[in-house]
């Protein structure tokens, strides 16, 4: 066993179920989103993404880019979050919470793509 | 022309060749990229990987905590932060700005979290930002950031440039020289000082400079093998096998290339010529014909060193080495046996002297050469010549001294091995002295820029004593006693386009050529000294000689003469005027006036051919 895979994976999988678990529910209601959801879904994301830099394979650079595209939906989803809360003068309206979540939801399938990106990997080793 | 067969069997050939080349150009491709592997930015993100974990999961935790524990706002309500807010205050917190307890003071709760997560985000900063410094720092980081440099560098060079692979003292001296003609030069060593040098060296180029192992093909890749623009590869390490090396990769990867490269023994250069045709320059010998050519006719090696010495030289003396009589060799290293071979060739008695006993020679006086009563006990007295070619410069110079004290008539040859020791050597005023790298950067130099004067360097000493005195006479008749401008031309429509119909007429006398355009009474100061007509080389030509399209002519003589030459190679009708004595008129309008010329006057076309 390897411990780097594990926490490797676990951050991968962690990250899409995070971004799972915000983006499922009632697309308008805020009440079935949580903000602490979100925030936890943008930091696994962030080490996910980190954990991908440097590998020059070529799996390695689909993983860094779906990462990439996880992060960046994400962190525009909390953005708008943040402009709802704080700036807009109409607060958190259906529209706001339907637009966070819809980019959650683009968010989450790039995690798919990854994790299915590490299955595949984990299908194709071979041992010996 | 009309057989299919032959045909097809042509395009057969041609295409294999087209192959063959993409095959060459897929390989060396591929060894350059495997030097490339550590590109910095993915060395930056692979070493950057933790540090920015750390740094996000302590931001993450700080955050969090502020939103979660309970705070008031002013009215004393109770309140709990927003992400917004949390994370606004840990930015500036962490970064040490600190703005202050905002949007509402901080009950003691928020404040105890906040000293924490204070000291936690310096240490994460602190962590992260030294790890950077840290890979700055880095050997291997410079060198990936180097190796980026260089390849930039070398890829955007757009003049013809000469990969030198080994920048000892020899490289050092190549490269100046080069510079100085204004050509191009691209560095690889496998020491880093010398590369670092560079920048301290006063280049009027820009020299690209690498420290890596030539050895590596994939580096010689990135230095320009495969650039279109490499004009040759000289190998000069100071290892043959490495050497070696260079001429391998350089024969296979790009066969068109001229490869020069340094060997010391007979066993490496025949392994060299083993890879197609590379020039080989073995020092010891080049030394070893040289002091054979001195003895042999003074007078061909006095040309030699003259020529080779470049323009501005003063003619050297013309030595008298004794022919016959004793020779006493100190040192049987590589330069000994060179040497002992190439006296005993010419028939000459050779002694030598040498710490460790040889099988492959006759006559060996096993010693150091500087024990008391050795020299005597090789009658040095009664000998007539003396080297001293230990590779020890202390004891050459100690041995010059006592063979000189022994017997103040004696020839000495002695070799120079540190540059350092130059001053030393200059002072006990030597009859012949070989600094290898030297020999080395001069034989390098000559082959590179003026391809002609190597050829005329190789053909010359066959012909002899009274030939070469002949020719120094009429060199020094011309020049004086220093030697002036070195310079070739090439008749063919870019260099010559004045003269194409005359030298196609059959009847182009090189004489002509060398009247003076104001005066064709007189000749022009100048000697040619070769031409070239493909690969059969005419040594000093006479004036009766007969040019054709497409010569390559190598001359000596003024720099006035050389202007005078180009006019008339350049300007329509000068030649004309050269030939028959008669001005041509050179406008349209003065040729239409002053009418067709008699058929009988007119040699065969003055236009351009």
């Amino acid at each position: 066993m390897n411990l780097e895979k594990v926490v490797f994976g676990f951050f991968v999988l962690l990250a899409a179920t995070l971004n799972f678990g915000f983006f499922i529910g009632d697309m308008r209601d805020p009440e079935v989103h949580n903000r602490y959801e979100l925030f936890a879904a943008v930091i696994v994301n962030l080490i996910a993404l980190v954990l991908k830099f440097g590998d020059r394979t070529q799996i390695g650079a689909v993983h860094l880019a779906t990462s990439l595209v996880a992060a960046l939906q994400l962190i525009a989803a909390a953005l708008v979050y943040g402009y709802a809360t704080y700036v807009s003068s109409a607060g958190l309206t259906e529209q706001f919470m339907a637009a966070i979540v819809s980019l959650s939801g683009g968010a989450l399938l790039a995690n798919v793509v990854s994790v299915v990106l590490l299955v595949v990997e984990t299908v194709s080793f071979h041992r010996g | 022309m009309g057989n299919p067969l032959l045909a097809f069997w042509s395009r057969r050939v041609e295409r294999e060749e087209q192959e063959r080349r993409a095959r060459r150009a897929r390989l060396l491709a591929a060894a350059a990229s495997s030097s490339k592997a550590s590109e910095t930015i993915f060395l930056v993100l692979r070493r950057m990987r933790a540090p920015l974990i750390v740094l996000i999961t302590i931001f993450s935790i700080s955050v969090l905590g502020l939103t979660l524990i309970p705070g008031v706002d002013g009215e004393g309500r109770p309140w709990r932060m927003g992400f917004f807010d949390a994370i606004y205050v840990m930015s500036y917190t962490a970064t040490t700005i600190g703005f202050g307890e905002i949007p509402y003071e901080f009950t003691y709760n928020q404040r105890m979290w906040v000293t924490i997560s204070i000291y936690l985000t310096v240490i994460g900063w602190a962590y992260a930002i030294g790890s950077l410094l840290a890979l700055l720092q880095d050997r291997s980081f410079r060198q990936a950031l180097a190796l980026q440099r260089f390849s930039r560098k070398v890829g955007r060079l757009a003049e013809p440039f000469v990969l030198i692979a080994g920048y000892g003292r020899a490289g050092e001296l190549l490269g100046h020289s080069m510079d100085k003609l204004g050509r191009r030069v691209v560095v690889l060593d496998r020491d880093p000082d010398r590369i670092d040098g560079l920048d301290l060296e006063s280049y009027h180029g820009d020299v690209p400079g690498l420290a890596a192992d030539a050895r590596d093909p994939g580096h010689l890749g990135v230095a320009g093998l495969n650039h279109p623009c490499c004009e040759a590869v000289v190998a000069l390490t100071d290892d043959d096998e490495a050497n070696l090396a260079v001429v391998m990769a350089a024969v296979l990867l790009r066969p068109d290339l001229p490869v020069i490269a340094r060997a010391t023994t007979r066993t490496m250069v025949e392994r060299m010529r083993a890879f197609g045709s590379p020039t080989v320059v073995n020092p010891f010998d080049v030394f070893g014909d040289h002091v054979r050519l001195a003895l042999q006719s003074p007078a061909s090696y006095q040309l030699l060193t003259w020529l080779e010495s470049g323009p501005g030289a003063p003619l050297p003396q013309r030595g008298s080495p004794p022919r016959s009589g004793r020779w006493v060799v100190c040192g049987y290293g590589r330069l000994g046996r060179e040497l002992t071979s190439d006296l005993r060739a010419q028939g000459i008695d050779v002694t030598v002297i040498d710490p460790s006993p040889h099988d492959d020679v006759d006559d060996v006086v096993v010693a150091g050469g500087f024990e008391p009563g050795v020299l005597e006990g090789v009658r040095l007295e009664d000998a007539v010549g003396f080297v001293a070619g230990t590779d020890n410069d202390v004891t050459n110079l100690s041995l010059v001294a006592a063979a000189r004290r022994t017997n103040p008539g004696l020839f000495i040859a002695a070799r120079q091995n540190r540059p350092s020791s130059a001053p030393l050597f200059a002072a006990m005023e030597l009859e012949a002295l070989l600094v290898p790298t030297e020999v080395i950067a001069h034989d390098v130099y000559a082959q590179l820029s003026t391809p002609l004067l190597y050829r005329f360097l190789q053909d010359m000493p066959a012909r002899g004593d009274a030939w070469a005195e002949a020719l120094v006479d009429r060199l020094s008749d011309v020049c004086g006693d220093r030697l002036q401008a070195l310079w070739k031309v090439r008749l063919n429509i870019h260099e010559a386009p004045a003269v194409g119909g005359w030298l196609a007429s059959g009847e182009a006398r090189l004489g002509d050529l060398l009247r003076n355009p104001e005066n064709r009474e007189e000749r022009l100061h100048t000697v040619p000294l070769l031409v070239l007509r493909g690969q059969d080389a005419t040594l000093a030509p006479e004036s009766e000689f007969e040019l054709a399209p497409g010569d390559e002519l190598l001359f000596a003589g003024w720099p006035a003469a050389r202007r005078a030459l180009q006019t008339t190679l350049v300007v329509d009708g000068v030649l004309d005027y050269l030939v028959t004595g008669r001005r041509q008129a050179s406008s349209w309008l003065w040729r239409r006036l002053s009418g067709p010329r008699p058929p009988a006057d007119a040699p065969a076309g003055t236009s351009r051919g």
